[in-house]
């Protein structure tokens, strides 16, 4: 790719400097590249090129300014420049006949420009987030370390402690395998001032390492017993101390820790990104603040839950990610059958724990946006079949242009012009054009960046990092110089047919030598349909999806209600304590104004990750290993009634299910009919381990969608807190109005309850339940709105074909009126002719859409990707629109006097 | 023939001096020129191959560098490389150029643009 570049910036410079220089820049090029250049690949192209047409453009200057200076040795020779001449005059002239139609010029450049800019925008940013490296070193040799728990339906499960440590020990693949909690955590901060709280990852202190960057001030982490340390995000370094750097060596307060701030990230460093994140966790922040040590050993590690009781590391709990660094010279495929022979043996060794566990590797570039390319395809997809549809729309006009000057082609070639010159006259107009609307393309894309990343939605992995820059400009470029040659390319093969007997044949009608071109301009006239029909129908399939997906019930009611994340005071150790600031802090939120329920819970639907545990059936014994996995979450206060959670049988928590109360649950629907099918599970027992006490069954709620709308509920099962420890829920409060309004006395409230109490995310559910939807939402605004635009651009392109055609037509028309044909059935002979173009169109629409379905199924949801009602719906819009558009020029050949058209002759 | 006049060639671009500077210590090739650049810089300057060779073709073209046949190393070599070495009229250049960059920055020192030259023994500063 990057050898391609070069050898095309080479190309800018004058030939007999390519050929005199060319080797050797090429290999200096090459060495820089090897020895680790640092600057990018698009600054050293875009100003090898800017340098290139320095030298191929001085001389030409110097020629136009001194008409005899020489150029220089391997400069543009004289002879050459002359050729340039030429150029200049077909330029002049493509300039002229723009500025004889200068409304037609208007809204061709601007068709042009929208289509340049758009296309290049989102090329832009699918260079950006797809192709360009992650900001690590050498990314590409990077891989994810996961687990393989297929049996759980979960190829990408995360690692536990002591099986990421002898993964480490044991592969002979990897340079190095670092871990890092796969969550964000809440840190609880004491900088100089109330408790706040920093978005965190802990990681093995080796990562920064592993990943190849060091910190931008400071030095990297390390692990010392007793203390903590944390390195900084250069965000959080910015905005919460003001950039200054004397933060490093600082003491704050962490978690109750106090931690060492030992240096500050650079800029463009971002680690993990969302999706490796696993799917446990509290938040789902995924912009970091801070990064904490990870302690293997030692009281932090068993704070971390690192260890066993008796001090070994766990291996039955997963919740680690990790990133290995492949040797040189070594493929995924090895460290992927590497790592599955050590899973093999711990399995083997430990069976208890380990059965059934394998290891998966993926490339950390795929793990990231893995999920993202496709739709970023698709957006790719339909912003290049606008540009398709304007260029197409434009080839038509230079077309329709051409007609006019046949006659003057036709001399020019009897006199002797050759055929080249009316073929480069004719893809000159086309470049000159394009090359107008790439300028305002560049602007359109330089706009559409920033705008598209400053609306993407935030868990987009990588678009925040697009800034609009060289590659910009190199990619609109490219897209100009392409539309040019779409642009020129037909109306270039017919000029180049000119035959100028024929031409040149006295009383010849419009049509000379025009078949070629009646059918180019039929052959565009289809190809701009069907390749709107296919967008307009890739866009009606996203909305009715979008549609579909906002009309799920989610199981909940999500309208008058507030939501917010808080972490419990420190102060707070026993769960006597903590029950007791539960009581005080429901009762006084419950007793304000309009507030008409309080409960919160530790994992929010839409909200935030999933947390499971696998669980043991009383009266149906079955090895560990087999146990059932479902969703856990603890209930606060009033929880399922505040979220509109229907209760289906016997009953939810009360005060009275206390900490030395019988240990109950509640579990909903999916749990109830999976695990006790065609039986009543009130009453049934479960526990998570054979070490602690059952739960009984007293009641079964409905269903929700958990994870995202178009995610089918899983099991779950429910937990008072009373029974035991909440320190960091998801509150949830039932207003009687719009839950906005709520915001401002909520949040006093709690400070008045504790103000050490931090309080965060605070937003209503409606606001979670459409972030949800987000992604889709941005996917469905760009598609919808290409394809209102091809819709559009097609009626455009009939309209003008149309046009020309009747006006080709006048005589025959005025021939057929002055017969006695009536003006109505002239109308419909005309608008008959749009009626089968269009037709065939639409057709090869369908066909085009069911072609490229494949691209597009993955964001489908509730609708067939062959929908029946968009595959028919959608072609006869665009007839419709292209018989409409056909109408207005067919009306004017109705008005035609037969007399004036027939004197024509 | 006119007599050579190295005066018309001044002043010579920054990128030309540069070149006639690294060819001033032995013949080069263009990558090392720019290395040497570099390096001299202490990394703030580079030259980016594209006003490197743009300023070679000037220099070759009006003879103040030309190109070596043979290759001073040729076990370490890539064969698309061409070794430049500095002709009696460059190294004239290169002196003329050189010497009129002292008379401005003496101009400066005057000015206060730059602290005067330490005079020996004054303030025990070693030179």
């Amino acid at each position: 790719m990057t050898r391609l570049l070069f050898h095309l910036a080479l190309l800018a410079y004058p030939r007999s400097f390519r050929r005199r220089f060319g080797a050797e820049m090429w290999a200096d090029l090459e060495r820089a590249r090897r020895g680790g250049s640092t600057s990018d690949v698009a600054t050293t192209v875009g100003t090898l090129i800017v340098h290139g047409l320095a030298e191929r453009w001085s001389a030409l200057v110097r020629v136009l300014f001194w008409p005899d200076s020489q150029p220089h040795l391997y400069e543009t020779p004289r002879r050459r420049i002359i050729m340039w001449d030429t150029f200049r005059s077909d330029v002049r002239h493509a300039l002229r006949l723009a500025a004889n139609a200068p409304l037609v010029t208007m809204l061709t450049v601007l068709a042009l420009g929208l289509g340049i800019g758009a296309t290049s925008a989102i090329a832009t940013i699918v260079h950006g987030v797809v192709m360009s490296p992650l900001p690590y070193r050498d990314s590409d040799r990077l891989v994810m370390v996961w687990s393989d728990a297929t049996r759980q339906g979960r190829p990408r499960n995360t690692l536990s402690p002591a099986n990421y440590q002898d993964l480490r020990r044991m592969n002979g693949t990897l340079e190095g395998l670092e871990a890092y909690f796969s969550f964000v955590t809440p840190f609880e901060m004491v900088i100089d001032g109330p408790t706040e709280v920093a978005h965190g990852v802990t990681v093995t202190p080796g990562m920064f390492d592993l990943l190849g960057r060091a910190p931008f001030l400071g030095r990297a982490l390390d692990v010392r017993e007793e203390t903590l340390e944390v390195l900084l995000s250069y965000g959080y370094w910015q905005r919460r101390f003001g950039g200054n750097p004397a933060v490093v060596g600082r003491t704050l307060q962490v978690d109750n820790n106090l931690a060492t701030v030992v240096g500050v990230m650079p800029q463009d460093f971002t680690f993990p990104y969302g999706p490796m994140l696993g799917p446990s966790g509290f938040t789902r922040a995924t912009s970091i603040d801070l990064w904490a040590a990870m302690h293997v050993t030692g009281p932090i590690a068993a704070a971390n839950r690192m260890l066993t009781p008796q001090g070994e590391p766990v291996r039955s709990v997963h919740w680690l990610g990790a990133v290995g660094r492949m040797r040189p010279g070594t493929t995924v495929e090895h460290v992927q059958a590497d790592l599955s022979t050590v899973a093999r043996q711990l399995e083997q060794r430990y069976p208890d724990s380990n059965t059934g566990w394998g290891a998966t590797v993926v490339p950390v570039m795929e793990q990231t946006i893995g999920t993202i390319r496709g739709p970023l395809y698709i957006l790719l997809a339909g912003v290049f079949t606008v540009l398709l549809i304007a260029a197409a729309n434009v080839a038509n006009l230079v077309l329709a242009r051409s007609i006019g000057r046949q006659k003057e082609y036709a001399t020019r070639v009897a006199l002797g012009a050759g055929r080249a010159r009316l073929v480069r006259q004719t893809l000159t107009e086309g470049l000159v054009l394009a090359s107008a609307g790439g300028v305002l393309g560049l602007l359109v894309a330089y706009a559409g960046v920033t705008v598209l990343v400053a609306l993407a939605p935030a868990d987009l992995p990588r678009l925040h990092d697009v800034a609009p820059g060289m590659t910009v400009v190199l990619i609109t470029a490219g897209a100009a110089i392409l539309t040019s040659m779409l642009v020129g390319l037909l109306p270039a093969l017919s000029a180049a047919r000119t035959h100028p007997q024929a031409a040149l044949r006295e009383h010849s009608r419009g049509a000379i030598g025009g078949a070629f071109r009646r059918r180019a301009r039929a052959g565009l006239v289809i190809a701009e349909i069907a390749l709107a029909v296919a967008l307009t129908v890739a866009g009606g399939l996203l909305l009715r999806s979008f549609v579909s997906l906002l009309g799920t019930d989610p199981g909940f009611h999500s309208h008058n209600m507030l939501t917010w994340q808080m972490n419990l005071p420190d102060r707070l150790r026993s769960q006597d304590d903590r029950t007791a600031f539960y009581r005080e802090f429901l009762d006084r939120m419950r007793s304000l104004p309009g507030v008409v329920s309080v409960g919160g819970t530790t994992r929010l639907p839409l909200g935030s990750t999933a947390l499971s545990t696998f669980i043991e059936v009383d009266g149906s014994p079955r090895p560990e290993a087999e146990w059932p996995e479902v969703q856990f979450r603890r209930a606060i206060g009033d929880y399922f009634q505040t979220m509109g959670i229907p209760i289906l049988a016997g009953r939810t928590f009360t005060d009275a299910d206390g900490a030395s109360a019988t240990p109950v649950c509640v579990v909903n629907r999916t749990l109830a009919s999976k695990l006790f099918p065609g039986e009543d599970p009130i009453g049934r027992r479960v526990r998570g381990s054979p070490t602690q006490p059952w739960l009984t069954i007293i009641g079964v709620i409905g269903d929700i969608r958990h994870g995202a709308l178009d995610e089918p509920p899983l099991p779950e099962l429910y937990v008072s807190h009373l029974q035991g420890q909440v320190v960091s829920p998801f509150m949830v409060l039932r207003t009687a109005g719009d839950a906005t309004d709520w915001i401002a006395l909520v949040r006093a409230e709690a400070r008045a309850i504790d103000s050490t109490l931090p309080v965060y995310r605070i937003q209503t559910m409606e606001s979670v339940r459409s972030e949800s939807v987000a992604q889709r939402r941005f996917l469905l605004l760009l598609v919808g709105f290409f394809g209102a635009l091809a819709m559009i651009l097609a009626a455009l392109g009939v309209y003008g074909t149309m046009s020309v055609l009747v006006s080709e037509r006048t005589q025959e028309v005025g021939v057929r009126l002055a017969l006695g044909a009536s003006p109505a059935e002239v109308v419909r002979m005309l608008v008959l002719q749009a009626v089968r173009l269009a037709g065939v169109g639409a057709l090869a629409g369908v066909a085009l859409s069911l072609g490229t379905m494949p691209l597009l199924s993955s964001q489908l949801y509730g609708v067939q990707p062959r929908d029946p009602m968009m595959l028919t719906a959608v072609p006869a819009v665009l007839v419709l629109v292209a018989v409409l558009a056909a109408i207005v020029p067919a009306r004017r050949a109705m008005r035609i006097d037969p007399t004036h058209a027939l004197r024509g002759q | 023939m006119d007599r050579f006049r190295p005066e018309t060639f001044l002043p010579l671009g920054p990128v030309a001096f540069e070149i006639l500077l690294a060819l001033a210590e032995g013949e080069q090739h263009g990558y090392s020129i720019m290395r040497e650049v570099e390096r001299r810089s202490l990394g703030t300057i580079k030259v980016h191959p594209g006003s490197l060779y743009r300023a070679l073709a000037r220099l070759l073209e009006s003879g103040l560098i030309e190109e070596l046949d043979g290759r001073p190393d040729p076990e370490h070599d890539d064969e698309r490389r061409r070794y430049y070495a500095l002709t009696s009229r460059g190294l004239a250049v290169g002196r003329a150029e050189a010497a009129r960059l002292e008379q401005q920055v003496d101009a400066a020192r005057a000015r206060r643009l730059l602290a005067p030259l330490p005079r020996s023994g004054a303030h025990g500063v070693p030179r």
